[in-house]
């Protein structure tokens, strides 16, 4: 029974990995064009290069390729093949390097999500025109482009090291990560060591009276309230009344501390209660005080069973977006934080927000982020089972 | 007060629960008087007084629930720890009450030290059990001085010739007689003056029992040695006196030999004759 | 004991300190807040000038419009937001918070139109409706078909019950939640105007205005109708598996996947690019944002965000606003929106 129970969930585990997968693998792949940019010294002015018209250039370079689009409708479509983000990369390329001017280089820039879903097969060529995305026309370039050798897939690097976007195409997590990454810090930073001294309080010095009963009651409901209610309470408390700034993650953090640390107070009891008592008596039998016989002997026998609390209510809190949304975490942020207190989002938020997106293309990419969200859970899970390994003792 | 014996179908009258035998010694190092126990309103030790001599071990014995560990744990005040014991009357060592007030039970702990039931070494390594009393009291100044108090208390303890070799193994490795003389032996770190054991040979087979009596008996030199046993053959073979416990009173108190072979006590008489208990 | 009292002090001084330094730094980029439907529009705005400026890119928060107005009114200051979006014009009720909380200025811009359509498979033939269809196959009470002036549950199955005229088809619908602005919208511009249609209904305007909003908006609870969350994405993936079911979203959605689903006519208009432009399609509305004037010289950039959002490359027919599925306003009313920011022209409040 329990067997069949087993692998019953693996089953369904894995058959929601599968269906993930399935559908994000793609997103680790990016379609690029290769153009060949004649970077002219008359639209590149060396003293201005910061504002020159670099999209003016990329449309340049598309309109030698195909010299024979002429109507105003057809040059907009074909502009449309190449990412906004195209002009930006030579940019870049050009400011870093002035002495590029007046040269041809040839650059490979991500092309259009569009074009990036026809070459995955997500558009499909057989339907009426006005069913499709793309025109007859921008599938002719395409597949002249393609015949060049001018299209290509590459590993989607943008999708690891940007902020978000609203170009799928230069859409990346990275930002949310960071902002996943401080908001956990501020939340472990707070969580774990109040957690446990609340826990080692509650547990080995409280008097059992009628407040630590009811104390003891409110933690365990508190463990049982919905998310978001910690979002409300965030809301009042950190914002409106000690006048935090909204989407930063040091208020994410501390909403999030609020949520795990029911969790990590109950757990850490737990670990402290399963130290047998013989360990107690023990320690106070040779002399040790109250305190010498917790921080000596309980604690650190206790400590693995906190660590697993600790990690599995970091786990919960990584995957939180209800409460970050009552104190403005749920937003589009592109620039990436840099410290606790610049406006950010966090992993959950960004596939959420993905998810709504209307553009086909941010669908694989949804599923290319909550890839990487799983795997850090993953991760945080094994860490918590390898840390357990690591400071058990048998006893 | 609810009185547990009321309704006992062994009912003793309040004449034949008084002490039999001389609770006295010459040379006392702790002094029992009128000790009574309560669990809540539960009385578990009735009006107990009695000395425990130097240099000697003094057996307690009785049927199960008699009050023999609650009594043994009064010594050091180890039933501080449930919170609702409650214990009234004086035991008094180095003419201090130890239940007086302004009582730092830290020192106490460590002049009476407590071997248990069942061994309970730290889930650290051999050396650290035996050296974690020394350390928190200060007994010791140079990391050498430490060396020295642990093999000492190891050797005492018979313990030193097989574990010297693996010091920083795990204490939780060792069989279980080896753990019962190893937590004998952290309890002879910390240089107390009166050993309680309760019933500190429970758990292990006969051959580790032995060791552990020889060891008992070594011990005798050093320390008033308090055994708490269910084994009468043991209380004999270890203890110069016994005292015989039977639902919270002292029944009787005397030397071992006249004990087994000649008690005064009509409950003795039937408990060591194995009529009940 | 002491640790926790040692580390709670800690982490409240950590709270005041970082709350006490935040509260008197100013801010170096825009806040936005407001509407999910123009939360895709004002990103792509928002992106374009964080790039194309030195300035930050703005944060944009997807509150909703109500929840956005709630956070614009709540004062001037760098905590609180500076624009606002919304995808309909302010109450009365919501510019007397804003006074009451010192937002006596704010300019109205109008940005262009959303369609709401409803679509279904490419798979089945497109259904023309009209409002009166709409308001009896969604209805939770609708007029009882043997006559008379008396409501009854809704008791059509499927749509040629409505409509003899509409095929054999179990009606099944997939809509957001009343949480949602879209369904609001839809509710109005399609329920409610199909109601009106029968002249005894429209007299309970005047009658019993509650009894009025409560006939023409409460859609019914039979199953018919399914609410199927915010996701719009997901709508559109039912509606592939079941080519027998209609989903209500944001005319966006449909020009993303042409290539599977198909709006429906209402009033012999299919949701098209043209056909809402012109104002020919009835179930579109405005969609706006909300400036605060007071914060306009003090957030650095905002004067330029306004001048990039109102630029013709951006909310022009040809703009890459139109691009991602809003539809523009005409040429007049452009203008009229584009003088309103140029000058800061505030709401009348009163
Ligand atoms: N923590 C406690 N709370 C309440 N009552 C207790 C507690 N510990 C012991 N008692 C009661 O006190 C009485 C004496 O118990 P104690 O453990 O001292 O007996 P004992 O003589 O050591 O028995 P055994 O030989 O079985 O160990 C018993 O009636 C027992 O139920
Ligand atoms: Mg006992």
């Amino acid at each position: 029974m329990g067997l069949a129970a087993i692998l019953a969930s693996l089953a369904f585990l894995s058959l929601l990995f599968i269906s993930i997968i399935g559908k994000g693998y793609t997103a680790f792949w990016q379609t690029y064009v290769r153009l060949d940019v004649h970077l002219s010294a008359d639209q590149l002015d060396r003293t201005e290069l910061e504002t020159a018209d670099y999209p003016g250039i990329v449309k340049k370079t598309l309109r030698s390729m195909f010299p024979e689009v002429k109507s105003r409708g057809d040059k907009r479509k074909l502009y449309a093949l190449i990412s906004s983000g195209a002009a930006f990369q030579i940019r870049e390329m050009v400011l870093e390097d002035p002495d590029l001017v007046g040269k041809t280089v040839s650059v490979w820039v991500p092309a259009d999500d569009d074009v990036d879903m026809l070459v995955k097969g997500h558009i499909e060529r057989d339907v009426p025109e006005e069913a499709r995305r793309l025109t007859d026309k921008q599938l002719a370039w395409v597949d002249a482009l393609t015949g060049e050798g001018r299209v290509e897939k590459r590993f989607n690097r943008t999708l690891f090291t940007h902020g978000d976007s609203r170009e799928p195409e230069l859409a990346g997590i990275w930002g949310a990560t960071v902002g996943s990454f401080l908001t956990l810090a501020i939340t472990l930073l707070l969580s774990f060591p109040i957690g446990v001294a609340s826990a080692v309080y509650l547990e080995e010095f409280a008097p059992k009276n009628r407040w630590t009963d009811l104390i003891e009651v409110n933690i365990n409901n508190l463990a049982a309230v919905p998310s978001i209610v910690f979002g409300l309470l965030g809301l009042a408390v950190f914002l409106n009344f000690f006048g935090l700034p909204r989407s930063a993650p040091v208020v994410g953090g501390l909403v999030l501390t609020l949520m795990t640390l029911p969790t990590i107070i109950i757990a850490s009891r737990a670990a402290l209660l399963a130290v047998p008592p013989s360990i107690r008596e023990a320690a106070l039998g040779v002399g040790a005080s109250k305190m010498q016989t917790v921080f000596h002997h309980v604690l650190p026998l206790a400590l693995p069973g906190m660590l697993t609390g600790t990690i599995i209510g970091m786990a919960r809190a990584l995957g939180e977006t209800a409460p970050l949304l009552m104190i403005g975490m749920v937003a589009f942020i592109v620039d990436i934080p840099g410290g606790f207190t610049d406006p950010s989002t966090a992993l959950p938020v960004q596939i959420y927000l993905w998810a709504d997106s209307p553009e086909k293309a941010f669908v694989e990419r949804t599923s290319a982020a909550t890839l990487v969200l799983l795997a850090f859970l993953i991760v945080m899970n094994a860490l918590a089972v390898v840390l357990r390994r690591r400071f058990e003792r048998r006893w | 007060m609810a009185d547990p014996t009321h309704s006992d179908p062994k009912l003793i009258s309040r004449e034949k629960r008084k002490t039999v035998g001389d609770i006295t010694v010459d040379n006392p190092r702790m002094t029992c008087r009128n000790v009574n126990v309560y669990y809540g309103e539960k009385q578990a030790i009735r009006n107990v007084s009695l000395d425990i001599a130097r240099n000697e071990v003094i057996a307690m014995i009785g049927p199960s629930g008699c009050g023999k560990s609650t009594f043994i744990r009064c010594l050091n005040r180890m039933n501080d720890t449930i919170e609702s014991c409650r214990v009234e009357g004086e035991i008094i060592i180095d003419d201090v009450n130890i239940y007086g007030r302004d009582i730092d039970v830290v020192p106490l702990r460590a002049q009476v030290g407590m071997v248990f039931q069942k061994p309970n070494p730290f889930p650290k390594s051999i050396y650290e059990n035996v050296a974690y009393g020394p350390k928190i009291h200060g007994l010791s100044q140079s990391r050498a001085e430490l060396d020295e108090i642990v093999e000492t208390s190891l050797k005492k303890a018979g313990l030193w010739e097989e574990v010297k070799d693996q010091l920083e193994h795990p204490g939780t490795g060792l069989s279980g007689g080896q753990q019962q003389r190893l937590c004998i032996a952290r309890t002879i770190a910390v240089s107390p003056e009166v050993i309680l054991m309760d019933e500190p040979c429970s758990a292990l087979d006969p051959i580790a029992t032995a060791r552990i009596e020889d060891l008992i008996d070594e011990l005798r030199e050093q320390y008033s040695i308090v055994i708490v046993t269910h084994s009468m053959q043991q209380a004999s073979r270890v203890s110069q006196r016994t005292a015989y416990f039977h639902l919270g009173d002292l029944i009787e108190v005397g030397k071992t030999t006249d004990i087994f072979t000649r008690p005064k006590h009509q409950l003795t008489e039937d408990y060591i004759t194995g009529r009940f208990g | 004991m002491f640790k926790k009292t040692i580390l709670l002090a800690a982490a409240l001084g950590l709270i005041f300190a970082l709350g006490a330094g935040n509260a008197q730094a100013a801010r170096d980029y825009i806040s936005i807040v407001g509407s999910s439907t123009v939360y895709p529009f004002a990103t792509v705005v928002a992106e374009q000038f964080g790039k194309t400026t030195s300035y930050k890119t703005p944060k944009i928060e997807s509150t909703g419009s109500g929840g956005g107005l709630k956070l614009f009114c709540a004062g001037v200051g760098v905590e609180h937001p500076d624009i606002t979006n919304a995808s309909r014009a302010i109450k009365s009720s919501e510019k007397e918070m804003c006074v009451k909380n010192g937002v006596k200025e704010i300019v109205e811009v109008k940005i262009g139109y959303d369609g709401i359509v409803m679509a279904n498979s490419k798979k089945s033939a497109p259904l023309k409706l009209t409002r009166r269809d709409i308001f009896l196959a969604l209805a939770k009470e609708v007029p009882d078909p043997k006559g008379g002036e008396k409501l009854v549950a809704n008791p059509y199955k499927t749509w040629k019950d409505v409509n003899p005229s509409l095929p054999n088809v179990k009606i099944e619908v997939l809509g957001p939640p009343p949480t949602s602005g879209t369904r609001d919208a839809f509710a109005e511009l399609a329920m409610e105007a199909g109601a009106k249609t029968f002249d005894w209904i429209k007299a309970m305007k005047k009658t019993d205005k509650k009894a009025y909003k409560a006939v023409c908006h409460t859609v019914r609870e039979d199953g018919a109708y399914i609410e199927a969350g915010e996701n719009d994405n997901l709508i559109v993936q039912k509606l592939e598996a079941n080519p027998d079911a209609f989903g209500i979203f944001g005319f966006s959605f449909l020009d993303q996947n042409t290539d599977k689903i198909q709006g429906s006519y209402i009033e012999g208009v299919q949701p098209t690019f043209d056909g809402i432009a012109a104002g020919d399609y009835p179930v579109s509305r405005p969609l706006f944002f909300y400036v605060k004037k007071a914060h306009v010289d003090v957030i650095p950039g905002m004067k330029e965000y306004l001048k990039e959002f109102t630029s013709e490359k951006a909310w022009g027919p040809d703009g890459y606003l139109s691009e991602k599925g809003m539809i523009p306003m005409p040429d007049a009313e452009r203008k009229q929106y584009h003088n309103a920011v140029e000058n800061l022209t505030p709401l009348m409040m009163k």
